[in-house]
């Protein structure tokens, strides 16, 4: 086990190489210039435009950038972003904002998303199957940010039972109308794939044979039905958990929660090549940690995959 | 799919049939106490409070509270008031101006405030490498080249060792002295820009170790440590001796990046003042019927002329676009606003609601004059910034009029705004663009030398008229107000006869604000909610 971990670890240096170099290009490519675009309409002197430069590096060479910016990020020395916040007390604020409205909602999707998708693979064509079926279908068609606005004005504005935006009603409060916003969003895909993963499984031959030799109900779910069942189901809830950063970007930045989504919204938006690529390196940490957490979790579940 | 489509609708009829519902009134409340009220400003939340190195609209709206400035304007008579200066005297040629302090003000340490605070406050704006956004402010004070040797853009600047202004002198405690690299007669009027405010000492020696913590010498004060991610939290100063303090004993300013959401706040009944966003423009007197006010902005938008391309250097051709254009039309797609006239927004002294010759919508004059001009080899491009909800919507109305009004071909590009003004800065952008003005002091000189005079901050289209730098420079060094209007309209009229920039519309601001709070709303000043009353 510990050759694996060692192995998916050093794997995963070049990638990240390959990853953070990536992003930075695609930073550095974009069209603009990020001082004028942090001044808007208003003109900036040259004399002012040099001195940011020269201290953002912006002059130097491509190359040159990533690698001071790569060394920054190494040496915990982050800086300021080019419009004067403290980029470590910024990740300080925002890392736990993320992680409280990640862990909520998630729980939330999976937990729906589980029940759901068991009661209706097992009560097949049921009523609860049916509106699985059509609910899903709805909340897949409406896009992230009408239900986003829709569930802030009605929970928010016109009920009044949970907060509109911010964080100052601490947690699990003000996070709770985000949270169950990403989870419907998230819990479609979750449900369904657990129903059809439950279906499939319950009619395999393998679960027949179970049946034919006698065992009883309980034993043939608890014990050949669902852990085969749920195999495709961790895989989902990896990339699900890994995801999550991405889907924060829409919802911090509507229900105006200061985590890492609405930081990198606010870098891309000012070309802050540095600061993407840091939370980017954070992300994909994440990414790979997580998939390792899958993997065996994986072998947990399937003897036939461990330690392959 | 059909099935799906019927939920989809249902849902999104709910949710309207509930929008309509909303009473729009707001309890307001927000704040605790009697005479408080929390700010929604639909921006980023500040990384500092430093007046002189903001220039937009969120930061020097947190300063105008912390921060006073030398004089200001009378809301009710649109004269210039002092607030911390006790007079303000230029000399005969206005190129020498003396400063003379009020005694007895403090900063909020309890340090006295002097004229050394502003003269060394201002030379460590003005030295480039500081790289403060009001920099740019005293390149008209004597001195400033030596501080920041002209250089090319996207060169580096060439070290310098001189650190102060030679035209900036403290004459004793409480006077100093700015003498300017030509006369000026509007540099009273500018001194009520918040940009220029005072920092103490122990500030201007560590400006960082200030950037949450400032000391301000304004009518209210930080309330306790601000952190990232705070809300900025402000009680009255009572050592603010200055005139016209507002009525509100404390002030939270909420920061909310994204103005719908501000917008629900304030709906919701969580701030008491809020900004109408564009896509609010058309229900926002519904929402809160009770609560809402309106206001001119103060500045003025435009199409704007590349110089640089040969193809629009005709006047008669700009003539021929302005024309073509249905501004009646254009400012209602805008929503709040009304059809521009001349260059200058309405609400400034000198202001001529008839400035403007070539801006009555005329196709058939406007296809003369396009003939006249020759016409127009190939197509019109129009640039426009993708950032922005309303650029490509805005682009395309006015391509379609000058497609049907002028017969042109017409294309589109869009871009981020940085984009735009970078390409636009280096002369190679090519076509129109949209571009917006707003000045940082109430005078039309503020107008008239950013955007027409050839080195002017914010010349957007390139234009370059002898005649009209000639006309502003009389203007500057004009001492009597009435007179100097004269000559800045002259060169107004001058502009509009060139038309580098095509005036559009000029834009009214829309705010909502909670029954426990009035905010002023002055012709001169805007509406201003630090200055609310309370009922």
């Amino acid at each position: 086990m510990t050759r694996f971990v060692l192995r998916r670890i050093l794997a995963a240096i070049p990638i990240g190489l390959i990853v953070t170099l990536g992003v930075f290009a695609l930073v550095f490519a974009m069209p603009g210039d990020p001082l004028r675009e942090l001044a808007g309409d208003k003109p900036i002197p040259a004399a002012v435009l040099a001195a940011k430069r020269a201290q953002f590096h912006l002059d130097d060479p491509f190359i040159v950038q990533y690698l001071l910016s790569m060394k920054d990020m190494f040496t915990g020395h982050f800086g300021t972003t080019f419009a004067g916040a403290d980029i470590a007390s910024q990740l300080r604020l925002r890392i736990p904002v993320t992680l409280k409205l990640a862990t909520l909602s998630l729980a939330l999707q999976w937990i729906a998303g589980l029940l759901f998708g068991l009661y209706a693979g097992f009560r097949r064509n049921g009523v609860v199957d049916r509106m699985l079926l059509l609910s899903t279908l709805v909340v897949l068609a409406v896009p992230g940010l009408v239900l986003y606005f829709a569930g802030q004005f009605l929970f928010g504005v016109q009920l009044k039972w949970l907060p509109v935006s911010g964080i100052t009603e601490g947690y699990p409060l003000a996070y709770l109308l985000p949270a169950t916003c990403i989870a419907i969003t998230g819990f479609a895909g979750m449900a369904r794939l657990t129903r059809t993963s439950i279906v499939d499984t319950a009619n395999a031959d393998f679960v027949k044979t179970a049946r034919a030799k006698g065992l009883g109900e309980q034993r043939i779910l608890w014990r050949h039905v669902l852990p085969n069942a749920l195999l495709p189901v961790v895989t989902l809830m990896g990339i699900d958990f890994a995801g999550i950063f991405a889907g924060a970007v829409l919802a911090e930045s509507i229900f105006n929660l200061p985590g890492l989504g609405q930081f990198l919204f606010q870098s891309i938006r000012f070309h802050e090549g540095g600061v993407v690529v840091l939370l980017s390196t954070l992300a994909f940490v994440m990414f790979i940690a997580i998939n390792l957490v899958v993997d065996i979790v994986y072998g947990l579940i399937d003897p036939r995959v461990r330690n392959v | 799919m059909r099935r799906a489509t019927g939920v989809l609708g249902v849902a999104l009829g709910l949710a309207l049939v509930l929008s309509s519902c909303g009473d729009g009134k707001s309890s307001g409340g927000a704040g605790s106490g009697a005479k408080s009220e929390v700010i929604a400003i639909a921006a980023d939340p500040l990384d500092y409070i430093n007046p002189l190195n903001e220039n937009g609209s969120p930061g020097i709206q947190v300063a105008q509270a912390v921060f006073a400035p030398l004089v200001a304007t009378d809301p009710n008579t649109g004269k210039t008031v002092n607030v911390m200066a006790e007079s303000v005297t230029p000399d005969k040629t206005s190129q020498t101006w003396t400063i003379k302090l009020k005694s007895g003000n403090t900063f909020q340490n309890g340090q006295a405030l002097t004229a050394k605070d502003y003269v060394d406050s201002w030379n460590l704006t003005a030295q480039g490498s500081t790289a403060w956004k009001n920099n740019g402010f005293f390149s008209k004070v004597e001195g400033y080249d030596a501080m920041n040797p002209p250089t090319p853009d996207g060169a580096t600047p060439k070290p310098t060792s001189v650190k102060t202004l030679s035209g900036l002198k403290q004459i004793d405690d409480l006077t100093f002295s700015v003498k300017l690299k030509v006369p000026f007669s509007q540099f009273g009027l500018t001194l009520q820009y918040l940009g220029l405010a005072p920092l103490p000492e122990e500030v201007r020696k560590n400006p960082d170790a200030y950037k949450r913590k400032p000391i301000g010498n304004g009518a209210f004060k930080l309330d306790g440590a601000w952190n990232p991610g705070d809300d900025i939290k402000l009680v009255k100063w009572d050592g603010y001796k200055g005139p016209n303090a507002p009525e509100a004993d404390a002030i939270t300013f909420r920061f909310i990046p994204n103005a719908d959401t501000a917008y629900n706040e304030f709906l919701a009944g969580n701030v008491d003042f809020v900004d109408v966003p564009p896509t609010k423009i058309k229900t926002f007197k519904t929402d809160a019927p009770d609560g809402w006010v309106t206001a001119t902005s103060s500045g003025a938008n435009y199409l704007t002329m590349p110089a640089w391309d040969p193809r629009y250097k005709n006047p008669k051709l700009r003539h021929a676009f302005s024309m073509a254009i249905d501004r009646k039309a254009f400012a209602d797609l805008v929503g709040l606003a009304t059809p521009s006239n001349g260059l200058v927004s309405p609400d400034m002294d000198g202001y001529r609601p008839d400035a403007c010759k070539y801006c009555t919508f005329d196709p058939t004059a406007a296809k003369q004059l396009l003939a006249e001009a020759g016409g127009f080899s190939g197509a019109v491009n129009i640039n426009y910034n993708t950032t922005s909800a309303t650029g490509q919507i805005f682009a395309e109305a006015i391509g379609n009029m000058l497609r049907q009004n002028l017969g042109l071909t017409v294309k589109y590009t869009g871009k981020q705004g940085s984009e735009i003004t970078q390409l636009a800065d280096t002369r190679k952008l090519d076509g129109l663009r949209f571009s917006g003005w707003g000045h940082d002091y109430p005078s039309i000189e503020d107008y008239l030398t950013p955007m027409f005079k050839s080195n002017g901050d914010a010349n957007f289209s390139g234009y370059n008229n002898p005649e009209l730098d000639k006309v502003l420079a009389q203007g500057d060094a004009e001492p009597n107000p009435e007179k100097a209007i004269k000559l800045y309209q002259q060169a107004e009229d001058i502009a509009l006869e060139d038309m580098p920039l095509i005036p559009l519309y000029a834009k009214q601001n829309a705010y909502l604000h909670s029954a426990k709070i009035m905010p002023r709303v002055s012709k001169y000043t805007g509406v201003q909610a630090l200055y609310s009353t309370f009922k």
